[in-house]
């Protein structure tokens, strides 16, 4: 009778050597664009240091929105463990809601002579309307599906998110809206010597304020330690007195606040609003979470800004160097393969708590 | 290939050496030897959280060891993956039984000889002669397991789904499955828990008879002595993720430190 | 429930109506009629929320333990006040709109207009059109209350006459073009001037309907008796029933473009294409688990190799319309090539990916599609592909003269297509490998610990349902005969999800009757088009919320235990006097 044993084959760790191929293809592939396009001189078609400015705070604003929106998928996710695959429609609705106002604002002049009130109320009645898209989501659609497996939130996600875009798309028509902007955010400024549009300060300030308050509230008050204490063990949690579908119906509220504001701040920047500007800032703030390391709120923000960065720098250094035209058109190309590359390689993200693998 | 090849001579199944796995803080394996023989049934005993469980799902390959070696026939078989291991003839049950709840009786059965079949896709989809006479084959040989526990696993229970079975039918249809995979050693992780007296009687002699009649090497996690008592060739006994005790189950039995990791306190004077 | 949980379901009811004429729901179909010229597809919208309201409040109550059926008197009572609450919430509504001014409304909600008022108002002024809403809602709530209650001799054939004759209204461009084929008088049935079912019409498809349910519920439960054959014999997996039940499908299926026209042709055509596609990815979703959000991937890698195998040209402008890699092979030939590029990009992509848990792989296969979205809409790959304008002068694999571009020729190439895959399916369901990917799906874990390679099988699977789906994009490339990216977008992935779900995860005939249902009836009714994407969203959740098995689910997932307890008397009988079941004693027949 034979030992037993198995093949050569068999005994090699296949899953190791394919990571580390993949994983030096993509650093060669990087690092050849990456330098073959700073050898380039502006005249050839590289970028000018002014260029790189621009890149990178137009990547930095960028970031603070993505952050802002991947905080509302942290937040759901660490206590439902749950993708919520809508809450980019919470964004589009908040502001949509926003714009109607901001017409009427525009129109009687309220817009110009008071910016700072009218851009604060814009901002309001955007997290209001994003707010409540957020929790009648979580009570219609998902409160009935708590202890579902995995996959069926998921999937009706994807259905509310498909539901909701399609219904503001019924409502108010398939067509962009222009947004106004007030002529006091037009132009630019210059701050500790970089040179920023206005409207990227504001969308940098405002994120940045956000998230401290948020992250005051969550480790101070008292709901936050609810919140943290939910999403460490739902079920010892309500067995401690926590009233776990209030904090879950808040937590969902939190996210479309940040959420709506950031619809603003987007829209501002970006001049309009349609049915479907949800789906692509969605996929990223929902890459920029899990690459910050999905379930943790400085992961969260700290992804927002580096998928900024990345979806504003990454084409033009990298691509260019291999003489591929119009690079920016690949930028959202740039943003998906970047959430495969980071759920391939490390799936618990840079802040995360390291749980991918099916346990 | 439908029988697993096994050691020419050598009479050591499997062997542990300084075994360690720890979860963060928590030592579950603490250095822990130990050796089966063919043919050998040797029961591992111990309080809860010493480990036992642990132990097997080192050795199973479901998670890798910190530390320490696993042969078995001969083999290091540290790294290897799950589904490895059964293809070399180590097969195990489940503490909280782990049945395919929505397959038939004889399809979870028909699941374990999946190891031991070849069938590949062109040949199942056009169902060349060769996979007709396989497929045959592993309902007999899936048919054969479950007999082994009398008529409870057969006629027309087997077309029922798993999860209709009672509690005792559950475990002997996971020992049945494990058994499909023609192993060389079985594992049997607390195979009596959760049984009546009658049926935790009739497991223990169904234990033996795996010995007796099917040749195999049997490693039991067990909490009844007197299951311990009528089927062990040898006692391990553990404690804190170290084996503290070892011999026949009188030897054991009467072990100070055994009494101490149950009982907790020395005997006074 | 009392009162108050009437009102509020009431209430919600109404705020659904709402929703419906802002989404334009109501708005849009004032000239779609169902029946004559009265009812109209935007009446049935105004007043269904309003006879579910009704039958959900007439529901069963629990009072001390007990389930309870409410009285009639009661349930009118009950399905009254939620109705006329949900007429009223809607009424306020409608006063409301008038109030603030419908052009003023319109400015936001653009669905808003003032034919859609006139409509709502019955033509009358505002307050009159408003209390007869509040009127026409309490009285089809009423009804529907009433319906509910009613004893299942009268509920299943009203309520099978009221569906059927629904159905006949809504295919009022399907049906008659049968009839005309058939060289049968429709006229009768179907208005010419409306285009719905005349009264008499809709008489006649009622009373047929209500005439086979009572036919069904007195004598259905003997014809599947006889015709099932007793216990269930051990290996035989066919009764008679599913043989006869699939020979008419097969025969409908066979016979429907010669019964229904090219127009018709031309959409079954495109329910095939899906059908194939949710085959595939039953296939990864179904069988093995594994869900795949970016299944466009496979779709356009099919239908764009084709075009490059067998010699499209590109559409941009200013560039030579041969792409930088072209072939020129004959379909026939260049499809098993199509699907091993498929296969082979599939286990290339999966393998870094499949190890990952649930959600987190359907975002990365979600990635992986958008991905290919942009890149064959971009400007760097214009050479291969053609960019935004895309591919044209596909062949139409032909042979011995027959293009398959024809409508009705290229339906008979997809459906046997179908057949073929399902036919693999099927059998690869039955086989070692299909038994691999069900314990996967149960248990991972326990799979990977009985002997089970998870990861191969992961990834055949990915592969063969990568193949499957790159043939179905072959095929929609025949089909259109030219190729551009707008077709490759991440919606094909849900809209495919979709009708794999619909039909029940797992199932083949559930795959055909998902694809017809989402494919099919948006095809043939144009005017819905619009709505196809919202319905569907809708039509998730509530599956997933309902009865997330789907339709028509897979027989493993969901048993019929009467057939069960039949066999088990059976062989109870068989054991013999003085033996317990079960007893450890001899084993007959095996040796162990």
């Amino acid at each position: 009778m034979a030992r037993a044993q198995l093949s050569l084959l068999e005994r090699l760790p296949w899953r190791r050597i394919i990571l580390v191929v993949l994983g030096v293809v993509v650093i060669a592939v990087v690092g050849i664009g990456a330098a073959r396009t700073l050898a380039l001189t502006p005249a050839e078609g590289g970028y000018s240091a002014d260029a790189w400015e621009d890149f990178i705070v137009q990547g930095a604003a960028q970031g603070g929105i993505f952050a802002m929106i991947a905080l509302g998928y942290t937040l759901v996710y660490g206590i439902l463990r749950m993708i919520n695959f809508a809450h980019g429609e919470v964004f589009m609705a908040g502001a949509f809601g926003s714009f109607f106002f901001a017409d009427a604002f525009v129109k009687s002049g309220f817009l110009n002579s008071s910016p700072v009130l009218a851009v604060g109320i814009l901002m309001l009645v955007s997290a209001a309307v994003s707010v409540g898209v957020a929790v009648l989501l979580e009570r219609l659609a998902y409160r009935p599906l708590r202890n579902a497996p995995r996959l069926v939130p998921l999937i009706t996600a994807i259905g509310a998110s498909l539901f909701l875009a399609n219904a503001f798309r019924g409502f108010f028509g398939p067509q962009p809206y222009g947004y106004p902007k007030p002529g006091v955010l037009a132009g630019n400024v210059t701050v500790l010597g970089v040179t920023l549009q206005r409207t990227q300060l504001l969308v940098l300030a405002v994120a940045v304020i956000s998230m401290i308050v948020l992250q005051w509230f969550i480790s101070t008050t008292r709901t936050g330690r609810s919140m943290r204490a939910v999403a460490q063990d739902r079920e010892i949690a309500s067995l401690m007195g926590i009233n776990v579908d209030r904090v879950i119906v808040t937590t969902f509220a939190i996210g479309g606040l940040l959420a709506g504001i950031a619809g603003v701040l987007f829209a501002l920047t970006f001049e309009q609003v349609q049915f479907n500007m949800g789906f692509k800032p969605g996929i990223a703030a929902f890459t920029a979470a899990v690459l910050g390391g999905i379930g943790s709120i400085g992961g969260a923000a700290l992804g927002g800004f580096v998928i900024g960065l990345l979806q504003a720098i990454g084409p033009p250094l990298i691509l260019t160097g291999y003489g591929i035209p119009s690079v920016f058109s690949l930028r959202d190309a740039f943003v998906f393969l970047v959430l495969v590359l980071v759920l391939v390689f490390k799936p618990g993200g840079l802040l995360g708590t390291g749980e991918a693998e099916k346990v | 290939m439908s029988e697993p090849p096994s050691a020419a001579g050598s009479d050591v199944m499997l062997e542990i050496r300084g075994l360690q796995k720890h979860f963060g803080g928590l030592y579950a394996l603490s250095g822990l030897d130990m050796v089966v023989r063919r043919g050998e049934i040797v029961s591992v005993i111990g309080p809860n959280g010493a480990g036992k469980s642990t132990l097997f799902n080192v050795i199973t390959g479901i998670y890798e060891p910190d530390a320490g070696d696993i042969v078995y026939q001969g083999l290091s078989v540290v790294g290897l993956r799950p589904f490895q291991l059964v293809k070399l003839g180590v097969a195990r049950t489940f503490q909280n039984v782990r049945l395919f709840p929505n397959m038939t009786i004889l399809e979870n059965a028909m699941v374990g000889q999946h190891c031991r079949s070849r069938g590949g896709v062109f040949g199942s989809i056009i169902r060349t002669p060769g996979v007709r006479t396989e497929e045959a084959r592993i309902r007999q040989r899936a048919e054969e397991a479950l007999s082994f526990f009398g008529k409870r696993l057969s006629g027309y229970r087997l077309e029922q789904p798993a999860f209709s079975l009672s509690y005792a039918n559950r475990r002997r249809l996971e020992m049945a499955r494990a058994m499909a995979t023609d192993p060389q050693v079985l594992l049997l992780d607390e195979p009596t828990a959760g049984m009546n007296p009658r049926e935790t009687l009739e497991l223990r002699d169904h234990i033996v008879r795996m010995r007796d009649e099917l040749g195999l090497t049997v490693v039991v996690i067990e909490h009844d002595m007197r299951v311990v008592k009528g089927v062990s060739d040898r006692v391990i006994a553990c404690d804190y993720g170290q084996k503290i005790a070892e011999g026949t189950y009188e030897e054991v039995a009467n072990d100070e430190r055994v009494i101490e990791a149950y009982l907790g306190t020395k005997a006074a004077g | 429930m009392e009162a108050r949980g009437w009102a509020r379901t009431g209430a919600l009811a109404g705020i659904v109506t709402i929703f419906l004429a802002l989404v334009g729901l109501i708005g849009e179909f004032t000239d779609v009629y169902l029946i004559g010229d009265e009812i109209t597809f935007a009446g049935l919208m105004l007043v269904l929320p309003a006879v579910v309201a009704g039958m959900v409040a007439a529901a069963p109550r629990i009072e001390a333990g007990v389930r309870r059926e409410l009285r009639v008197g009661e349930a009118a009572v009950a399905a009254a006040v939620a109705a006329a609450a949900a007429g009223g919430v809607f009424a306020v509504a409608v006063l409301l709109t008038d109030l603030i001014g419908v052009e003023r409304i319109r400015t936001v909600f653009i669905k808003i207009s003032p034919q859609l008022m006139d409509f709502l108002t019955f033509g009358r002024s505002t307050v009159g059109g408003a209390v007869i809403i509040v009127l026409v809602s309490t009285a089809a709530g009423v009804a529907g209350g009433l319906l509910r209650v009613a004893p299942p001799s009268i509920r299943k054939p009203v309520g099978t006459a009221l569906i059927v004759t629904a159905m006949f209204g809504f295919l009022q461009r399907v049906i008659p073009i049968m009839f005309d084929q058939l060289v049968l008088e429709r006229d009768w049935l179907y208005s010419p001037i409306y285009d719905g079912l005349t009264w008499v019409g809709a008489l006649v498809v009622a009373t047929v309907s209500a005439g086979v349910s009572v036919l069904y519920a007195r004598f259905g439960g003997q014809v599947r008796e006889s015709l099932s054959g007793g216990p269930r014999r051990e290996g035989s997996a066919i009764s008679p029933l599913w043989l006869i039940f699939g020979g008419l499908a097969a025969l409908a299926l066979l016979a429907a473009p010669l019964l229904l026209g090219s127009v018709v042709s031309e959409v079954l055509g495109s329910v095939m294409v899906f059908a194939l596609l949710g085959i595939g990815l039953n296939i990864v979703v179904g069988y093995a688990g594994l869900l795949d959000l970016g299944y466009v991937f496979f779709f356009a890698l099919g239908a764009y190799s084709l075009a490059l195998l067998t010699g499209a040209t590109l559409n941009a402008y200013g560039i030579p319309p041969e792409p930088v890699i072209s072939g020129s092979l004959n379909f026939y030939v260049a499809i098993p090539i199509v699907m091993l590029i498929a296969a082979v990009a599939g286990v290339l992509v999966g393998a870094p990916v499949l190890r990952l848990r649930g959600d987190y792989l359907a975002l990365v296969t979600l990635g992986l599609g958008e991905m290919v979205t942009v890149l064959i809409a971009s400007p760097w790959l214009v050479p291969l592909v053609g960019g935004p304008s895309g591919m044209r002068g596909i062949t139409d694999a032909a042979i011995g003269g027959i293009s398959f571009r024809d409508p009705q020729n290229f339906y008979y190439l997809a459906l046997a297509f179908v057949a073929i895959a399902a036919f693999v399916s099927w059998r690869l369901a039955a086989s070692r490998i299909g038994r691999a990917w069900t314990a996967m799906r149960e248990d991972e874990q326990t799979a990977d610990a009985m002997g089970i390679s998870t990861t191969r099988f992961k990834l055949l699977a990915f592969a063969i349902g990568g193949a499957i789906g790159s043939l179905g994009g072959a095929l929609f490339a025949v089909k259109i005969g030219s190729l551009t990216p707008a077709s490759f977008q991440v919606l094909i992935s849900i809209q495919v999800l979709g009708i794999v779900i619909l039909g029940g995860m797992g199932s083949i005939p559930g795959v055909l009757v998902g694809a017809l249902v989402l494919v099919g009836l948006p095809g043939l009714l144009r005017e819905f088009e619009e709505y196809r994407l919202l319905a569907y969203g809708a039509a998730v959740v509530a599956v997933m919320i309902l009865r997330p098995q789907g339709l028509i689910p897979n027989v493993r997932r969901s048993r019929e235990l009467q057939d069960e307890e039949r066999l088990q008397d059976e062989w109870v009988k068989t054991v013999k006097e003085g033996e317990t079941p079960g007893e450890v004693g001899t084993v007959t027949g095996v040796a162990p």
